[in-house]
């Protein structure tokens, strides 16, 4: 038994950040795709080689470099990742396609002693795993050209001065629907939630419904949005306790269960709210989704699709998209930190065409770098640019304290309001204490 | 021939590879896990902060922990008497069949050789589909109805589905034990009730019900402990990835989530857990070992 | 006991339309198995599938995301292994703990009988640190090593061997035969009865298990529930592949139970369990 004091440690702190990863789907709707992150994905073994590591060889250097993956849901993003490793002069990159539980595996393999020396991790590495000491800092090739990447990537990514993660990528939550179905009814697209109401009401059929944002009635992913669009913050500025318990939130749930009793959420359909199935299937006029579902959700209906943000919802309400996104990092336990970094450094800093390629040639992200923004094709116009505008003007991401046991309690109170008729006032009483003392727990 | 020592090495031998398992894989983990509830382990199993019982009060101030106490309750109020009454009924009705006894028996046994995860992708995605399309919603929408949200929350309407499925599941295993306990019981004694004029309902009452109490006490045992295990027709029937909803989490769920989802990773609180449900359980067990053992009459041994 | 006609019929009757009810599941599987998305999804309930041909399995075979073979594959070495490792220890210890009477002979079955009543599931966050800190995650080691010790399997054979006739295994040793061999060679042939019982729970178990090999297994051991369960949740889940795939993976279970439910019935027949 390896039980040395440093294994257990490290470990330890893999898995808990690892937990917090994977919550993307529910309380925690960070932009990123859960479907290919969180949990429950595609198993897509190869049989023949049982799933083993590929290996590029390059001509460069002794040194070999594991990179692992999750596994993206877009066709040739694998075959993508292991040419860009392929190309890398300097060192050998093997590169790790993970499906499944990325996360956990991640997490767990953490544990041991054989740790890979370069992995993705969603936002850049969670509180839990900076704390433990397990992610590299990147201050020194990333600090010259912070100013080149999304600010709010950026801001979101930075914890006490250091920074862990280069961002790959954004990915981006937002709002479908037709623009033919909603002519026809005679609405326009929503800006305010009342709309929204309005709309889906209006363009809902007997076989059609209005809205569908989940088989949860949408409680789960839209949680943290009735924060940011009804013109709150998760947390205050110090982190020590909510920002969002007010009236004007309490008055979003208590809309959002209105439109719910009127009919207008479709509560269950053939797919869950990260997949395009429900709005390909006009199950629901409206859906909330992945920036990602854009190609097939093109596919299905050509130009008859539109996106919005959220829309605002109280007196004080902005519309909101969250955005998330994943990050390049440094095992601090790895045996060769340095040439990670160079690697690191190498791909996802210097190489700009591989980074667009990333982003634009096989399903629809944004480029981490706002400069390269215009080389996407995919979002120089129609929903796609829209998308693009959204993260830069309504983007908003789940603060790194934004815990798992903050995100379960909120996500079951805004489950009892909504569902259980709860009062939100009452339902939240108990909220503000738990949110005082996990935060202070947090920062130890 | 053998001395006495040499008798115990083979016994040493016989019983080592079990209980060295047992000691590896349950008793040092479950010591571990006593430790870590002592500590906070938020994100390491070698922690250094000693915080004494806060994990565990932690756990009793979580109203989802404290919730997922109740689900079990419920769920264990429901399918331990339901599946005791159908699995029984089941073995009554075959009991002394004459044609197709054989074929019954099997149809109703069956569904033990499918797991719980496929048994929940049929109930979850075709029976009690909240969407248009599911079979009972079909037939609701076809009668003029609405579509009802089954699993979807906000209504009671999952538990339905929860026992239904594990229902199912059972119900012919413990059918089975029943079968077993009344091919136990002595022609004799129906015939000698039945020159007494014993009717149906009183053969039952007062013949073989007395005489299935053996494998009454092992069939609710083993309801128990298999209702406090609950997790995977919860967790594939509600959950979706990433995310579970806050209703329908039995204890186990809520570990799990604890320790590996909803964004959490917290190994005090789950040691915590652990030890609380390890020893409810036990004490459960214990309680009803003395509550059976006390009210059994003499323990009758019969052997087939 | 006189039945009247009435009350038979009924009694065929109610058997009947129950056996209709316990068979659905079944149906609707195959329905599914052997339907289009559109047929499955249709706004009007179908009773009868619209694709009887092999398309969906093979589209099931074409699809990565489950990766149906490998993950049958997996299932089938887990299950194996799980069952021959469990009986092997337990019918060892099993056998022990009802031939020794003394004092630690005691104290182990007392403590077989406790770890009856704390379910493996129980503890499986513990159990999961330490087959991570093992380095077993992801193995078949750790798929079946930290399964394979159940106070079950230990308590079924002990109830059996209680009431083995001692007179065999004492002529064999008077035979000069060691314990282990006389075990072996005489007491084992004999009990093949319930070890074949004991073997169909284990094998189904482990066949159908799903929250150990959701934690343990990944790439190279994932299982065919586990597979399942991802696709089932997973982005651009397809129902004729995921039904395709449980009728899959249930078909080799029902052949197992049709095959032993024999030796099921008279083992739990004959076992403690009463």
């Amino acid at each position: 038994m390896k039980l040395n004091r440093r294994t257990l440690l490290i470990g330890g702190g893999s898995l808990a950040a690892a937990a917090t990863l994977a919550a993307c789907g529910d309380n925690n709707p960070i932009g990123a795709d859960p479907t290919t992150d969180g949990g429950a994905t595609t198993p897509a073994t190869d049989p023949t080689n049982g799933g083993a590591t590929e290996t590029a060889d390059a001509p460069g250097g002794d040194v070999t470099l594991q990179q692992w993956y999750h596994e993206y849901g877009e066709a040739g993003v694998k075959e993508a990742v292991e040419r860009y490793a392929a190309e890398y002069p300097d060192a050998t990159v093997e590169v790790k396609w993970t499906p499944g539980d990325y996360a956990q595996i991640l997490a767990a393999q953490l544990l041991t002693d054989d740790v890979p020396d370069v992995f993705e991790v969603e936002q850049g590495g969670s509180l839990d795993m900076i704390r433990a000491g397990q992610l590299e800092p990147l201050n020194d090739i990333l600090d010259p050209v912070l100013a080149d990447f999304n600010p709010s990537v950026i801001d979101r990514f930075m914890f006490e001065g250091k920074i862990y993660g280069v961002p790959q990528t954004v990915d981006m939550q937002l709002l479908y629907y037709r623009p033919s179905l909603l002519e026809a009814a005679g609405v326009e697209p929503p800006t305010t939630f009342e709309e929204l109401v309005t709309a889906a009401n209006a363009v809902k059929t007997a076989d059609m419904g209005g809205f569908y944002a989940g088989n949860d009635g949408g409680v789960g992913v839209l949680g943290t949005m009735f924060i940011w669009a009804s013109g709150h913050e998760q947390l205050n500025d110090d982190r020590t306790a909510a920002a969002f318990l007010t009236d004007d939130f309490y008055n979003a749930l208590i809309a959002y269960r209105e439109f719910s009793e009127s009919g207008g959420v479709v509560q269950a359909a053939s797919g869950e709210w990260y997949s395009p199935e429900a709005f390909i299937n006009e199950e629901a006029a409206f859906q909330w989704g992945g920036l990602w579902s854009l190609p097939e959700i093109k596919e299905a209906f050509g130009d008859d699709v539109g996106v919005v943000p959220f829309p605002a919802i109280g007196p004080k309400g902005r519309p909101a998209v969250p955005f998330g996104a994943f990050g390049a990092c440094v095992a601090a336990k790895g045996k060769n930190v340095e040439a990670a970094k160079q690697f690191v450094k190498w791909l996802w800093i210097d190489q700009e065409d591989k980074q667009v390629d990333f982003s634009d040639a096989y399903g629809t992200h944004v480029p981490a770098k706002p400069g390269l923004v215009p080389q996407a094709t995919k979002l120089a116009d129609g929903a796609g640019a829209d998308a693009a505008k959204y993260v830069a003007e309504n983007g908003f991401t789940n603060d790194i304290m934004w815990s798992g046991a903050l995100g379960e309690a909120f996500g079951a109170a805004v489950s009892n309001v909504v569902k259980n008729g709860a009062d939100p006032k009452a339902e939240f009483a108990g909220f503000e204490e738990l949110a005082a003392t996990e935060l202070a727990n947090l920062k130890g | 021939m053998r001395g006495h020592q040499g008798r115990n090495l083979w016994f040493l031998a016989f019983v080592a590879p079990f209980f060295i398992g047992l000691a590896i894989f349950v008793y040092v983990p479950i010591a571990w896990s006593a430790y870590l509830s002592f500590f906070d382990a938020r994100n390491t199993v070698n922690p250094t902060r000693f915080v004494g019982f806060d994990n565990y009060r932690y756990l009793f101030n979580d109203r989802l922990f404290r919730d997922s106490l109740k689900v079990f309750v419920l769920f264990a109020v429901f399918i331990v008497p339901l599946t005791y009454v159908c699995s029984l009924g089941l073995a009554l009705l075959l009991n002394n069949l004459k044609y197709g006894q054989a074929f019954f028996r099997s149809v109703f046994f069956i569904p033990m050789a499918v797991s719980y995860v496929i048994a929940a992708i049929v109930w979850r995605f075709v029976f009690f589909n909240g969407a248009r399309f599911g079979m009972i919603n079909s037939f609701i929408r076809s009668l003029g109805g609405d579509p009802v949200n089954w699993l979807g929350g906000g209504n009671n309407l999952y538990w339905v589905a929860l026992i239904s499925v594990r229902l199912w599941l059972q119900v012919g295993f413990y059918m089975i034990l029943f079968i077993a306990g009344l091919n136990q019981i002595p022609r004799e004694t129906y015939e000698a009730a039945s020159i007494d004029g014993a009717s149906g309902w009183r053969m039952l009452r007062f013949i073989t019900l007395p005489q299935l109490r053996g494998a009454s006490v092992a069939v609710i045992m083993l309801l128990f402990i298999n209702a406090f295990q609950a997790f995977d027709e919860f967790y594939n029937m509600l959950g979706s990835i990433g995310s579970y909803p806050p209703y329908g989490r039995p204890p186990l769920v809520h570990l799990y989530l604890i320790a590996f989802g909803g964004g959490q990773q917290n190994l005090g609180v789950g040691g915590a857990g652990t030890m609380i449900l390890t020893s409810i359980i036990v004490l459960f067990g214990l309680a009803q070992t003395w509550a059976l053992g006390r009210g059994q009459e003499k323990p009758k041994k019969v052997r087939a | 006991m006189r039945q009247n006609r009435t009350l038979l019929a009924l009694r065929y009757g109610v058997l009947i339309a129950l056996a209709l009810f316990f068979l659905l599941p079944f149906y609707v599987m195959v329905r599914n198995a052997f339907s289009t998305q559109r047929h499955i999804t249709a706004a009007k309930w179908h009773w009868l599938p619209d694709q009887l041909n092999l398309t969906n399995f093979n589209n099931l075979l074409a699809n990565d995301t489950i990766g149906i073979g490998r993950a049958l594959f997996n299932s089938a070495v887990m299950a194996v292994l799980q069952t021959g490792g469990t009986v092997f220890v337990s019918l060892l210890a099993g056998y022990a703990l009802a031939r020794y009477t003394h004092r630690l002979a005691k104290v182990l079955l007392g403590l077989t009988i406790f770890t009856l009543m704390v379910p493996a599931t129980t503890t499986f966050l513990p159990m999961f640190i330490m087959t991570a800190q093992l380095g077993w995650v992801d193995t078949f080691r750790g798929l079946v090593i930290p399964g394979m010790f159940s106070a079950f399997a230990t308590y079924l054979f002990r109830q059996f061997f209680i009431d083995f006739p001692v007179e065999l295994e004492d002529a064999a040793l008077v035979d000069g035969c060691s314990p282990w061999s006389s075990f072996w060679r005489v007491v084992v042939p004999n009990s093949m009865g319930i070890v074949a019982a004991v073997s169909t729970i284990i094998f189904i178990g482990a066949w159908n298990a799903f929250l150990w090999p959701t934690l343990i297994g990944r790439d190279a051991t994932r299982t065919v529930q586990v597979a399942l369960s991802q696709f089932m949740t997973s982005q651009g889940v397809r129902y004729p592949e995921l039904f395709m795939g449980s009728l899959v993976a249930v078909l080799p279970m029902l052949f197992v139970f049709l095959f032993l439910q024999r030796y099921l019935v008279q083992g739990l027949t004959t076992s403690g369990l009463k």
